[in-house]
C-alpha cells in the first residue's frame, strides 16, 4: 500500500471516528425521544366506581397501616413533600396541568368559555343518537352532530331542572380555570325533533342488558326528562375527545408506559391539591374512575393528556338530583367517623348532622342549585367519597399554593364562570357565586392561617419585595403583623442576623450576597392573634435577583 | 480535511451536549412556571422495600379482586341480577336467603306466588296462594302453602288455609327447666305436619284479630349428632312429654297490633301480640294444656331518630288441663338470637334452644344507634341486655334462675332492609356470635 493509499485509509477512519462520535452524542442525545417514541403503546389501565370503592375504602386504608414509611412520617411529623415543583415552588405545565389563571388572570370572557374547540353541537341536522345508557330513571345519549362530532349528552332530574346541567358546566369551567385538562362542556337546549336514533344504536338498559336502540324507546327516555316552557330539553354536552382511549390515571402511581410521567401522582402538587379544589366545589364524587387518559398526537409526536371529566356530581347536585347532607363529610366508608360514633354511643352529633337538622331536614335550596352552601362548612375536613391517599398529603406548601390560585379567582371571576351554568333565575346563579365565593375565603383563609403566606417576591435596589396574602385578601390584620427575617449564607447552616420588619420588604445588605452561589433569605409572619412564627418561606438570592422560593412543608 | 471533519463533528456534540444540559440541569430562569427542577424529576417508589414486602400478599389479592369487580361492572352483572330478582317476584318467585339459628351456614329457597305465576293477581288482588320452600343445609328443610283471601267484600275480614311440612334435622335438646347444664347436650330429628286454617278481622291497618284452627303431626326420632348423645339414653330417668311424638289440635286466638314504621328496622311505634291458645292431643296423645302469650315491644326515639331504645316483654305460659301433659318440643324455647320466633326466644348469650319450659318470661332492652350513614345505607350499633327465666310454674319464678346476656351488635341496612346483622353477646355460658340478615325484633 501506497502513501496515499494510507493516508486515505487514516482519513476514512478518522472520518468514520468522526461521524462515530456524532452518531454516539445524537444517540445519547435522543435516548428520551427514542424511548418516546417506543412506548407509545400505553396500556389501557382500566377502573369502575366499584373498584375504586374496593380499592381506596378497603384495600388501600388496610395495607396503608401496613406501611412503615406512613408510620414513620405520622411519628415524626414529617412531611411528604410533593416532587414536582420547581425552583419557584411552582407546579410546571405538564399534560396534567397548565398553570392559566395561575399565570395570569383570565378574562371574563375567557373564564365562562373555559375550554372548548367547537360552539357545541351542531344542530342544523338532528342529532344523531349512536348510544344510550339508563342510569336509574334517567338516560344519557351519545350523539353525532352535523360535523360527525361526538357528545355525550347529560340531563336534569325531574323536578331538578338545571341542577345536574349547570353544576356539570360551572364545576369544568372552574377546572379549567385552575389548570386542569378538561373536555369541551357546552350547554344545550334542544327540541324533542332534534334526536334521531342512528341505525345499530345500542343502549344500556338499567336491567343491565344492552339492546338495540329504538326510536320508540328514545321517546321513552325523553319522556321522562324535564322540558322548560318553551318545551326544550336541556343538556350539558361533553364533546368526545380525539383520541386513543387509555383508561383513567391513578391519583396515586405515575403510568410506569409513560416517559412523560416521571412523578408519582400522589407526589404531584396538583394531583394532591384536587381534594382542596373538589371541597370548593363541593365536588364529592371526584375520584380516579372519573378521570381518561387519552393519547394524542402533537408535533408529531405521540402524548398521555390526562383529563378530569364527569362533575354532575359538583355543587349542589347529584345525578340523582340534590346532594344527600353527609356528601362531603364522610367517606363511602368512613371507619374514623363510624369509630367516633360507636365510642360516642350515639350522642355525637356529626357536623353533617348539625348541618341537617339546622337546615330544618329538607333542602332549602332552589330545585337548580340543590344542597350548596357555606354553612358549617370546614376546609379542614371535607371528604371525597373515596379516601384518596394523595389527598391527605397536602402539605402547608401544597395547600398555600392551591389558597395562591383560589383567591386569584375574585368575586366577578367566579361569577363569571358560573354565568356559564345559563341559570334562568338569576337568584340561583348569585347563590351558587356567593356559596364559591364564602368556600374560597374559608379554604383559603384556613391554609394562608397554617402556612406561610408570602409570596410575589421581587428583588430591587437591595431590598427583597414581598406580598402578604392573608393581608392582602383580608385574612389577616395588617396591625400587629410582623416578618421576621433570617439570612443564612451560602454554605452555613446557621443564620448570621435575624431581624423583623412591618412592611412587606426587607434589606438586603450587598455584603450578604457571595460572588458565587447564593444566600438563604427565610422569611416568617407573625401575628398580634399567635404567639407563634409561622412555616417559613426561603428565598435564594445572589447578584442576578432571586434564584428560588420554597414554602415549608 | 480530517481537522475539519474532526472539528464539526466536536462542534456540533458540543452545542448538542449544551442544549442537552440546559434542559437538564436547566438555566435558573425568570419564568416562576419554568420546568427548572433543584434535581431531574425521577420515578421513586410509592413504599419502601419492606412495605413493599409485607405488601405482597394482599397485592396478589388486590388483582383478581379487581379484574372481578371490572367485570362485573363493565358487564353490568349487578343490575343484571337485580333485574332477574326483582322479574321474579314479580312473575311469582321471590327467592330467599338467610342466616340459620342452629348452624352457620345460611339457608336459601323461595316463595312461590301462584296469583302472580297463573296473572291473576291484577283480577283477583285480593285472593292469595302462595308456597314456600326453605332448605338449610344439614339444619332443616321446610315447604308450606297458604290460600286465602284478603279484604274480603270489601271489608277486614280475611280467611285462609294453610298447609306446612318441616324437617328439622338436629334440635338441640338439653333438659328441660332452669337448671338444665349444657353437658347433657343432645339432639333429636323432628318433622312437623300441619294444616289448618284462619280466619279474622283487620281492624285497620295495624289491628287484626285471628282465629287459627289446626292440626299437626309430630314425629320425633331420637338420634346422636356431632358429639351430643341421644335424649333417650342422657334423659333416660326422666319423664320427657312427647318424646316419641305427637298428634295434635289446635285452636287459637291471636291479637296483633303493630304500629312500627319498619318492620326490620323500626325506630318509632309499639306492636302487641297476644295469644290464648287450647291445644289437645288426639289418638294416643296426652297433651292437653292452654297457652298465653303476651309479646309487646316499643320503640323509643331518644330526642333524635338517630337514637333508638327498645323494650321488648315476651311471656308465655303452657298450662296442663286435665292432667293431660305439654309435649316437650311444644315448650316455650329461650336461647339464640331469636330471629326465628317460633323456635327460640331471644337470649342472645345462650345457644339456640338452651332451655326449655312450660313458661317463659324474657325481657329484651336494646339501645341502637346510627353511627353511620351514607345515602339510604345505615349502619347502627346496638349495645343490648336479654334478661330471661325459664320456669314450670309462676310460682317458681325465682331470681337466681334468670339468665342475663349483654352485648353489642352491628346491623347494617340499606333503605330500611337489613342486609347483614353481626352480634357478639356474653354470658355465664361464654360468647356467641350470630351473622344473619334480620334481627329479632
Amino acid at each position: 500500500m501506497n502513501k496515499k493509499g494510507k493516508r486515505k485509509t487514516e482519513n476514512k477512519k478518522i472520518r468514520r471516528g468522526a461521524w462515530l462520535v456524532i452518531l454516539g452524542t445524537w444517540v445519547f442525545g435522543f435516548t428520551g425521544i427514542a424511548a418516546a417514541g417506543e412506548t407509545v403503546k400505553f396500556k389501557e389501565s382500566e377502573s369502575s366506581f366499584y373498584s375504586d370503592l374496593f380499592d381506596q375504602n378497603i384495600y388501600n386504608e388496610g395495607v396503608n397501616q401496613l406501611d412503615l414509611g406512613r408510620w414513620r412520617r405520622k411519628l415524626f411529623g414529617k412531611e411528604l413533600s410533593s416532587k414536582n415543583v420547581n425552583l419557584f415552588d411552582e407546579v410546571p405545565d405538564s399534560w396534567f396541568f397548565k398553570n392559566r389563571q395561575g399565570r395570569e388572570r383570565l378574562s371574563a370572557e375567557a373564564l365562562e368559555k373555559g375550554y372548548q374547540e367547537t360552539p357545541g353541537p351542531d344542530l342544523s341536522q338532528p342529532l344523531r343518537v349512536t348510544a344510550a345508557e339508563q342510569r336509574g330513571m334517567y338516560p344519557r345519549f351519545w350523539a353525532t352532530d352535523a360535523r360527525g362530532d361526538e357528545y355525550l349528552l347529560e340531563f336534569d332530574p325531574q323536578g331538578n331542572m338545571e341542577l345536574v346541567t349547570g353544576a356539570e358546566i360551572v364545576a369544568s369551567r372552574f377546572y379549567y380555570a385552575l389548570g386542569y385538562t378538561v373536555p369541551q362542556f357546552t350547554l344545550l337546549s334542544i327540541k324533542h325533533d332534534q334526536f334521531q336514533v342512528a341505525p345499530e344504536a345500542t343502549t344500556w338498559e338499567e336491567t343491565g342488558f344492552k339492546k338495540a336502540l329504538s326510536q320508540s324507546r328514545l321517546e321513552e327516555y325523553l319522556m321522562v326528562l324535564p322540558q322548560n316552557e318553551q318545551g326544550l330539553y336541556r343538556a350539558s354536552a361533553c364533546k368526545i375527545m380525539k383520541g386513543k382511549y387509555r383508561g383513567i390515571f391513578s391519583f396515586e402511581s405515575r403510568r410506569k408506559d409513560d416517559l412523560e410521567d416521571p412523578v408519582n401522582h400522589r407526589d404531584r402538587r396538583e394531583i394532591r391539591t384536587l381534594g382542596i379544589f373538589a371541597s370548593w366545589l363541593n365536588h364529592y364524587d371526584l375520584r380516579e374512575s372519573d378521570t381518561l387518559d387519552i393519547s394524542v398526537e402533537k408535533n408529531g409526536q405521540i402524548a398521555l393528556k390526562h383529563y378530569l371529566a364527569d362533575f354532575n356530581g359538583a355543587l349542589g347536585s347529584t345525578q340523582e338530583g340534590p346532594k344527600a347532607p353527609m356528601l362531603g363529610y364522610e367517606y363511602t366508608i368512613d371507619y374514623g367517623e363510624t369509630l367516633k360514633s360507636i365510642l360516642a354511643f350515639g350522642f355525637r352529633e356529626k357536623p353533617w348532622q348539625k348541618k341537617w337538622r339546622l337546615a330544618g331536614a329538607k333542602v332549602s335550596g332552589s330545585p337548580a342549585v340543590g344542597y350548596f352552601t357555606s354553612d358549617l362548612f370546614d376546609p379542614a375536613r371535607y371528604k371525597t367519597e373515596f379516601p384518596y391517599e394523595a389527598f391527605r398529603l397536602v402539605t402547608r406548601a401544597d395547600g398555600f399554593w392551591a389558597a395562591k390560585l383560589l383567591v386569584s379567582f375574585s368575586d366577578e371571576d367566579i361569577r363569571a364562570m358560573v354565568k356559564a351554568g345559563q341559570y334562568s333565575d338569576a337568584k340561583d346563579a348569585d347563590t351558587i357565586a356567593r356559596t364559591l365565593s364564602e368556600r374560597r375565603d374559608k379554604i383559603a383563609r384556613f391554609w394562608l392561617s397554617r402556612a406561610n403566606p408570602l409570596d410575589g417576591f421581587s428583588f430591587s435596589g437591595g431590598k427583597l419585595f414581598f406580598k402578604d396574602l392573608a393581608v392582602e385578601n383580608g385574612f389577616a390584620s395588617k396591625e400587629g403583623t410582623i416578618y421576621s427575617m433570617e439570612v443564612v449564607p451560602e454554605g452555613r447552616k446557621k443564620k448570621i442576623l435575624r431581624t423583623e420588619t412591618k412592611e412587606p420588604s426587607v434589606n438586603i445588605q450587598p455584603e450578604w450576597i457571595p460572588a458565587e452561589g447564593e444566600v438563604k433569605i427565610l422569611l416568617r409572619v407573625g401575628r398580634a392573634s399567635s404567639k407563634r412564627l409561622s412555616p417559613a418561606v426561603t428565598v435564594l438570592l445572589n447578584a442576578d435577583g432571586i434564584q428560588g422560593i420554597r414554602h415549608e412543608d | 480535511m480530517i481537522s475539519k471533519l474532526s472539528k464539526q463533528a466536536v462542534v456540533f456534540s458540543a452545542f448538542f451536549l449544551c442544549l442537552m444540559a440546559a434542559g437538564y440541569a436547566g438555566e435558573k430562569s425568570r419564568d416562576p412556571y419554568a420546568p427548572i427542577y433543584t434535581k431531574p424529576l425521577s420515578a421513586e417508589s410509592l413504599k419502601d422495600p419492606l412495605s413493599r414486602l409485607i405488601e405482597l400478599p394482599f397485592k396478589l389479592i388486590k388483582w383478581p379482586m379487581d379484574q372481578g369487580i371490572i367485570y362485573t361492572e363493565n358487564h353490568r352483572l349487578d343490575k343484571k341480577a337485580k333485574w332477574i330478582y326483582e322479574r321474579a317476584v314479580e312473575k311469582g318467585i321471590k327467592p330467599l336467603a338467610g342466616g340459620s339459628e342452629s348452624t352457620l351456614i345460611p339457608f336459601y329457597g323461595a316463595e312461590l306466588n301462584f296469583m302472580a305465576l297463573t296473572k291473576q293477581k291484577e283480577k283477583h288482588p285480593d285472593l292469595f296462594a302462595t308456597t314456600t320452600i326453605l332448605h338449610g343445609p344439614t339444619s332443616f328443610f321446610l315447604v308450606g302453602s297458604e290460600i286465602g283471601a284478603d279484604m274480603i267484600g270489601g271489608s277486614g275480614f280475611h280467611a285462609s288455609g294453610f298447609f306446612q311440612y318441616d324437617v328439622r334435622e338436629k334440635e338441640p335438646f338439653y333438659g328441660i327447666g332452669p337448671k338444665s347444664s349444657m353437658g347433657d347436650s343432645t339432639s333429636f330429628r323432628m318433622n312437623t305436619t300441619k294444616v289448618g286454617t284462619v280466619a279474622g278481622l283487620s281492624f285497620s291497618p295495624t289491628v287484626d284479630l285471628s282465629s287459627v284452627f289446626s292440626y299437626k303431626h309430630v314425629g320425633i326420632h331420637n338420634r346422636a349428632h356431632d358429639g351430643k348423645g341421644d335424649m333417650r339414653t342422657i334423659f333416660a330417668g326422666q319423664n320427657i312429654p312427647g318424646m316419641n311424638g305427637e298428634d295434635l289440635l289446635d285452636y287459637e286466638l291471636v291479637f296483633n297490633r303493630d304500629t312500627r314504621d319498619s318492620q326490620d328496622q323500626a325506630t318509632k311505634g309499639s306492636y302487641q301480640k297476644l295469644s290464648f291458645k287450647f291445644t289437645d292431643g288426639t289418638g294416643n296423645s296426652q297433651a292437653r294444656y292452654f297457652t298465653y302469650l303476651l309479646d309487646a315491644a316499643k320503640y323509643f326515639q331518644l330526642a333524635s331518630p338517630r337514637r333508638v331504645f327498645v323494650t321488648r316483654f315476651f311471656t308465655e305460659y303452657n298450662q296442663q288441663i286435665d292432667h293431660g301433659n305439654i309435649p316437650f318440643f311444644e315448650m316455650v324455647k329461650l336461647g339464640s338470637s331469636g330471629t326465628f320466633p317460633s323456635r327460640s326466644q331471644t337470649s342472645r348469650a345462650y345457644v339456640y334452644n338452651r332451655f326449655y319450659g312450660e313458661g317463659a318470661m324474657l325481657l329484651n332492652l336494646e339501645y341502637r344507634y346510627n353511627v353511620m350513614q351514607y345515602k339510604d345505607f345505615k349502619l347502627n350499633t346496638a349495645l343490648f341486655f336479654d334478661e330471661g327465666q325459664i320456669f314450670s310454674d309462676f310460682g317458681k319464678i325465682c331470681l337466681k334462675y334468670f339468665r342475663e346476656s349483654y352485648g353489642v351488635g352491628f346491623y347494617l341496612s340499606y333503605a330500611k332492609n337489613t342486609l347483614l346483622a353481626f352480634s357478639v353477646a356474653h354470658g355465664n355460658e361464654g360468647p356467641q356470635f350470630y351473622l344473619d340478615n334480620k334481627v329479632a325484633f
